[in-house]
């Protein structure tokens, strides 16, 4: 209990600090909203109209009352109004954000049910046939960029076999077999990489535990081979591999950028980006805020989930 | 075995599902449009870029507004007419707004009222401040006088940030009323936006189309894919690399004008650039058709002079190429500058996007080849922006579009007495440009005009408040089926939303 | 595999070389345009093009090299020796500095690691000190994991200790001792870093976040050949053949650098594959309940083929009690393992065979002998905390062994069989949760869950307490005579032996030296090992003090010619090194290997 209530006190110190930086950062940062906002389509400002677009946007007040005007509206829920539209912050993250988290969700589902059996299978006969085309495939996927293979893919998917649509997002409720033709391929894209990630670790994990002594307890029981890789082998190969995939897919989280951009889909990280292009400052700090509480919070989980896998660390 | 026997087949099975349907489950009536971005805000007198003055055009009409062959017209004004020195007269016509209530001149007044109150930020605050008073003789008569004698109020209240909304509606909180031939009905943030035609238009007919949707696609290729699987039926942003593609398409179309261009903007208060011989320099140095053919996939055309379009009565042709590429000239300048042994500089423009950094890197090459060794500073667009507006810089790429055809559309560009700016320099010149601006918005003869800016042109050349570079083609492509829409000419290219009341898809 | 990973580090020097080798090489220059031509196909000067401003393509590709990897490069040092440094302090001044070392890196992983590039560059502005900048702080995080746990194993080390309270100097004696064993971990980080890096670098450069053209990198090339996909696809294809192969090479020197570290070295397939090349067997009738005969097993080395169990004969019958002795190496363990079919894949039988009642086992299929392993037959390993698979509560471990043979027994009176007080709430217990001697009877009640005829057990004591080890044996000889079982205990300890088994044979460099009944043996031995290991224990009244053996036990690839304890034998001969003698029955009942047995005792 109390391990808990410090691991979540260090997490909030963590997404605080995060915070802070980030509000620094952008403020520091050369830019200003109000003057982007007026000089759109390449016209020239009347610094008049700044200062009061400035007073209009609270951008005036001083830098700590801005912050600690953030903090407060944090406390109570309120992540502030877009510079650019007025609209709430929470809106906005309140769309994108379960998009993104869909393309996380189907991209792992895809690498975890590639990378996993074939990553198994590669390690029960190392130096076979099916572990030299295996790595030399994770080798490959893990060295081509992402926003490559998105091209790539939209060539041949999309523009020559006419296969799947090119780019965009519709919801689940208003087309939902158009909603998934248009998730297949950024969620391809992403679960190329994390299929390798996923393969190597759990072909790494499954040979090493593979050669234990317990495996050969199991074996000198006359448990079929079935069970053993089951309640055996890949029981405790797979402690490593959660780890690793559950620090993959809090990485997604504000890397998925580039794959956004490529297929048009209207997700958390292009947003943030467009925010910090726009220097949309109540924006920019309410999506990390989001995305540092969604990743210390996947850490936290994932540290309860070793408790749960491995009844060596419950104890400690 | 079984299993994996069955999952086999079920997975053949689903694969004719992936195909995507053709292009005729598309909703009979609609238009799908394909934006390059959303539109951050839609209020309608800020500029917002031209995606949202693409969307702003279906919602909101004004005063006066611009046909598809690029010319003047009334829009709300049925007639209108100059009413002794500064006074303009408009007759409205029978409209009404959104909301049912009629168009009357009490609205007009509003709107300007407005757009030039001293809190606004309205695009058009400083031209409609130089309006003197807004009468209101009777509900469908607006008399504006001007505190000075204006020419271009008609071609100010034809631009897409001038329209006229409901009175009252504008208010802190509330929703702008328009009386644009749609409505909007749904919008999805960052994604798409539906609209629906206005059934009590006041051009009967108008709209041809039953719904509108705009949807959102940041990615060019995206962009450009999605027209071509039939995803959308019209386009705006072609990418100049797609475009031969696009035409080579016998189900495709493609509509290009030349309106946008590049040019140099310069610090004329310190650096290597204060002395004009410097600059003209940098004019004669580079090699236009490079930027033309490279960069915009010879989708352009060099512009060695004013940035007047061809199809102007105000364009003269004998001082189009004024800055044509001479490199003995140009280093001739720079030795009569007592800089013959070249010198260093930074060259300012942004890495996103990808015209201005390639128009950059051109710049460069060409620089060098006369002993100037540029060093090029590519920070992302709001660092840009905010160096330009500080006058932070040596020189800067920019590209841009004047306001309107009118010699007058290019105030904002050429004037650099006004202050720094991203798309100006600042700092140089004589004033006279200034002067020469002004006279002409105030001259109504058009013999007496054209002279005036014929002298424009030579002084823009002589002092070269900017160095223009290239002219880049706007395309708009579409499906064939699409008919009726118009890509506007020259800088009136973003004003092409006006067009869609009249198209139709197919039939 | 122990070899340095000799392909990918020649692969990448060669890279390496050609890149920094560029201003010399042949080539047009990267940077001067030629629009005209843009885009042009391979031709006369230009081997792979033009691209989009007519430049050389091989030029930039090559020149593209020194950026990508100079960047990674300095970045993946850079890292290195912040993240080692700062690793090596929060783990040396423990503290606030600890504190600070460490949770600065859980802020740094916070972030998406493009959004601090996109912040951070937005500050400095574009430029390659700025990517180098970057990417040093994303790949700061592994680097001081490693330094930080590096010293973490170290600061336990007794003798790091010791050296503290003696005086001297700790920061320098951690530094002698971690730093050689973090170097390999460091490698391979720094491979990692450094693959990752050349990735980030072409995304970032996608975004107009990295190198400044006209500086060629390949991360530009391949944004500005996706524009002109279309026209040129070749454009985008060299930039990316040449990114793939650069970071799979990194790819593959991480890993060989890994498995270089590896003490484990490689692993082949565990599962069990027909023996090959076994000479059929000769039906026997016996009595025995099983009966090993002439048992030789064979595996590969570098050095060549060597024999570690050479014609090994035993048998056991039902209720009885067979020890096998000899010291580690012996070749006892291997043996036992060979009749369960639990031979490591290297070590493959070559002859002889082993019977369990009717059936043979060595030529036996896996499927059938599954049935027999944990029915019939079954072992008792050494380390019990090892050999329970510690994320299963020892009850379903035992559950698990009754339900592979469809048995009856129920846990719980398994567990109060071997003496497990509190059987049904220990039945719920973790194996770390229980003692070594707890352990090790929950291994023993797996093993007789099904009540075999043949219990292996391989030194099952030697893991245990003094304390434990009588207990332990005590309860062996129990369950033993209750379930009539024939039991062959393997051991070094003689002692022990002396206590349960009525018959022992002793092995030394894989063969069968002596055997005979317990009593016999141990009064009169009739070899001279035997006699040397009896009078190297402690004597049960404790008087005589243990001798020790001169000389070491021979490894199997380098045997002695003739009897291959000659080299160590008090009673050698000339005879015994020229010719190698046979087992023989020298005496009724007793077995001996030495031709001089009447002069062993």
């Amino acid at each position: 209990m109390i391990w808990a209530a410090k691991r979540i006190g260090t997490s909030l110190l963590l997404v605080w600090l995060v915070i802070t930086l980030v509000f620094l950062a952008i403020h520091f940062v050369p830019g200003d909203p109000a003057e982007l906002l007026l000089s759109q389509g390449g016209a020239a400002p009347d610094p008049d109209q700044v200062a009061q677009l400035h007073e209009q946007l609270g951008l005036d007040r001083p830098l700590l009352e801005q912050y600690a005007g953030n903090l407060r509206g944090l406390v109570h829920g309120d992540l502030g109004q877009s510079m650019q539209d007025q609209a709430p912050v929470v809106d906005s993250i309140a769309d994108r954000l379960p998009r993104t988290l869909e393309l996380i969700a189907a991209a792992a589902v895809v690498a975890l049910g590639v990378g996993i059996p074939l990553g198994t299978a590669a390690a029960t006969r190392p130096g076979g046939w099916l572990d030299r085309i295996g790595t030399a495939v994770a080798a490959l996927l893990l060295s081509l960029p992402v926003f490559v293979l998105g091209t790539l893919l939209v060539l041949v998917f999309a523009q020559t076999l006419h296969w799947l649509p090119a780019g965009g997002y519709i919801s689940l409720t208003t087309n939902p077999v158009r909603h998934f033709q248009l998730l297949a391929m950024p969620a391809l894209t992403i679960a190329a990489g994390l299929a390798a990630v996923v393969y190597r670790i759990t072909r790494g994990a499954v040979a090493d535990v593979r050669q234990r002594d317990y495996v050969r307890t199991a074996r000198a029981k006359g448990v079929a081979p079935a069970r053993i890789m089951r309640r055996h082998v890949l029981r405790n190969a797979l402690i490593p591999v959660a780890t690793v995939i559950g620090l993959q897919l809090g990485g997604l989280l504000g890397g998925t950028v580039l794959v956004e951009y490529v297929f048009n889909y209207p997700g958390l990280s292009g947003l943030l980006i467009d925010a910090v292009s726009a220097r949309d400052y109540p924006m920019v700090e309410g999506i990390v805020l989001v995305i540092s509480v969604l990743f210390v919070g996947l850490n936290l989980l994932l540290d309860l989930l070793y408790g749960v896998l491995d009844p060596r660390v419950r104890q400690a | 075995m079984t299993i994996r026997r069955r999952a086999l087949v079920a997975g053949t099975v689903a694969l004719p599902f992936l195909r995507i349907p053709a292009r005729a489950a598309g909703t009979p009536g609609q238009l799908v449009f394909g934006l390059s971005s959303y539109p951050p805000n839609f209020n309608p007198w800020v500029q917002a870029g031209t995606a949202a003055g693409t969307v702003t055009l279906q919602v909101h009409r004004g005063l006066m507004s611009y046909g598809p062959d690029g010319q003047l017209r009334g829009e709300l004004a049925e007639k209108w007419e100059r009413d002794g020195d500064a006074g303009w007269v408009f007759t409205l016509r029978d409209a009404s707004f959104h909301n049912g209530a009629k168009v009357t001149s009490a609205d007009v007044k509003y709107s300007i009222e407005q757009v030039s109150a001293p809190k606004s930020t309205a695009y058009m605050r400083a031209q409609f401040q130089g309006v003197d008073r807004v009468e209101t003789p009777d509900p469908r008569t607006v008399r504006i006088v001007m505190k000075q004698p204006t020419e271009t109020l008609p071609l100010w209240l034809a631009a897409f940030e001038m329209p006229v909304v409901a009175a009252g509606s504008a208010d802190t909180g509330k929703t702008p009323i328009g009386c644009g031939p749609f409505t909007i009905t749904k919008q999805e943030r960052g994604v798409s936006i539906d609209l629906a035609a206005n059934p009590n238009f006041y051009k009967p007919g108008l709209p041809k189309l039953k719904t509108l949707r705009f949807v959102v696609y940041a990615d060019e290729t995206a962009r450009v894919a999605a027209l071509q699987t039939g995803d959308v039926d019209l386009i705006e942003y072609v990418p100049w690399q797609s475009m031969a593609g696009i035409e080579a398409d016998p189900k495709l179309r493609l509509q290009n004008t030349e309106g946008p261009f590049m040019y140099l903007t310069f610090n004329g208060a310190t650096g290597p650039f204060k002395d004009p011989k410097v600059r003209l320099a940098v004019a004669h140095a580079i090699k236009r058709d490079e930027i033309v053919k490279s960069v915009f996939y010879g989708r352009g055309a060099v512009l060695a002079g004013a940035p007047l379009v061809e199809a102007s009565p105000f364009h003269d042709k004998t001082l189009s190429d004024g800055w044509a590429y001479d490199p003995a000239r140009a280093k001739a300048l720079l030795a009569e500058a007592g800089l013959g042994g070249g010198f260093n500089c930074t060259l300012l423009a942004t890495a996103q996007y990808s015209m201005h950094k390639d128009t950059a890197e051109i710049v460069q090459q060409n620089l060098a080849a006369i002993g100037i060794q540029v060093e090029l500073a590519l920070p992302d667009w709001a660092t840009r922006v905010s160096l330009g507006n500080r006058g932070q810089y040596q020189f800067a790429v920019n590209g841009t579009t004047a306001d309107s055809n009118d010699p007058d559309g290019l105030s904002a560009l050429i004037d650099s007495t006004l202050g720094p700016s991203a798309a100006r320099s600042f700092d140089l010149g004589d004033g006279s440009i200034a002067k020469a601006l002004a006279a002409g918005r105030a001259e109504f003869d058009p013999t007496k005009r054209a002279a005036i800016y014929t002298d424009l042109q030579k002084l823009v050349l002589a002092q070269t408040p900017i160095v223009s570079l290239a002219w880049r083609a706007q395309g708009y492509a579409m499906a064939a089926a699409v008919k009726g829409f118009t890509n506007m000419p020259g800088a009136l290219t973003f004003f092409s939303g006006t067009t869609l009341e009249e198209t139709t898809l197919g039939g | 595999m122990t070899r340095l990973p000799f392909l990918s580090v020649a692969a990448l020097a060669l890279l390496g070389l050609i890149a920094l080798a560029a201003p010399l090489l042949p080539l047009p220059n990267p940077v001067t345009m030629d629009v005209a031509h843009r885009l042009a196909g391979p031709g006369a000067g230009h081997i792979l093009g033009q691209d989009e401003f007519g430049r050389d393509e091989l030029a930039r590709l090559i020149w593209g090299a020194r950026t990508s990897l100079a960047v990674a490069l300095i970045a993946t040092l850079i890292a290195c020796a912040i993240g080692t440094a700062l690793g090596l302090v929060g783990g040396l001044l423990r503290g606030i500095a600890e504190l600070l070392a460490v949770r600065s890196m859980d802020v740094v992983l916070c972030f998406p690691p493009l959004l601090l590039a996109v912040l951070v560059v937005t500050l400095a502005g574009p430029g390659t000190v700025t990517l180098i900048a970057v990417l040093s702080v994303l790949f700061l995080p592994g680097f001081v994991r490693v330094a930080y746990a590096g010293v973490l194993t170290t600061r336990q080390l007794d003798y790091v200790e010791a050296l503290r309270v003696l005086g001297a100097n700790p920061l320098r004696v951690m530094l002698r001792t971690v730093l050689p064993n973090i170097a390999g971990p460091l490698l391979v980080q720094a491979s990692l870093a450094a693959a990752a890096a050349v990735v980030l670098e072409a995304g970032l450069s996608f975004l107009g976040l990295g190198v400044v053209p006209p500086t060629p990198s390949w991360g530009l090339m391949v944004r500005a050949a996706r524009a002109t996909m279309a026209q040129s696809p070749l454009l985008l294809l060299w930039p990316c053949l040449v990114l793939v192969a650069t970071i799979f090479i990194l790819n593959t020197l991480c890993d060989g650098l890994q498995s270089w570290l590896d003490p484990h070295g490689a692993t082949r397939s565990l599962w069990r594959r027909r023996a090959p090349a076994l000479p059929a067997a000769a039906g026997l009738t016996t009595g025995a309940a099983l009966l090993i005969e002439g048992l030789t097993l064979e595996l590969d080395t570098p050095a060549g083929k060597v024999r570690p169990v050479r014609d090994v004969s035993l048998s056991v019958v039902a209720g009885e009690t067979l020890a096998l002795v000899g010291e580690s190496g012996s070749g006892k363990s291997l043996t036992g393992l060979a009749v369960l079919g639990l031979l490591p894949p290297v070590v493959r039988p070559v002859g002889g065979s082993v019977w369990l009642a009717g059936d043979e086992l060595l030529r036996l299929p896996d499927r059938a002998m599954r049935r027999k392993r944990g029915g019939a037959l079954s072992m008792v390993f050494q380390d019990p905390a090892s050999s329970l698979n510690p994320v299963h509560r020892i009850g379903d471990q035992i559950g698990e062994a009754i339900r592979a043979h469809a048995g009856r027994r129920k846990v719980v009176d398994l567990l109060t069989e071997v003496g497990i007080p509190d059987p049904a709430r220990r039945a719920r217990a973790y194996p770390h949760q229980l003692s070594g001697g707890m352990r090790q009877r929950a291994m023993i009640a797996m093993a007789i869950a099904n009540n075999p005829r043949v219990l292996i057990a391989d030194e099952p004591t030697t893991a245990l307490d003094v304390t434990v080890q009588a207990q332990v044996v005590d309860l062996l000889a129990g369950l033993q005579r209750q379930h009539g079982m024939g039991l062959i205990f393997i051991t070094h300890n003689l002692p022990l032996v002396a206590e349960i088994a009525g018959r022992v044979a002793v092995m030394y460099a894989g063969e069968i030296v002596e055997q005979g009944r317990t009593d016999a043996l141990f009064s009169n031995p009739l070899h001279p090992y035997t006699r040397a290991l009896l009078r190297s224990t402690v004597s049960e009244d404790g008087r005589a003090a243990p001798e020790g053996i001169p000389g070491s036990v021979p490894a199997p690839g380098t045997l002695p010619p003739g009897c291959v304890f000659a080299p160590r034998c008090t009673l050698r001969l000339d005879a015994c090194e020229t010719a190698h003698p046979a087992l023989r029955e020298v005496m009724p009942g007793r077995l001996s290997r030495c031709i001089r047995w009447q002069d062993a005792a």
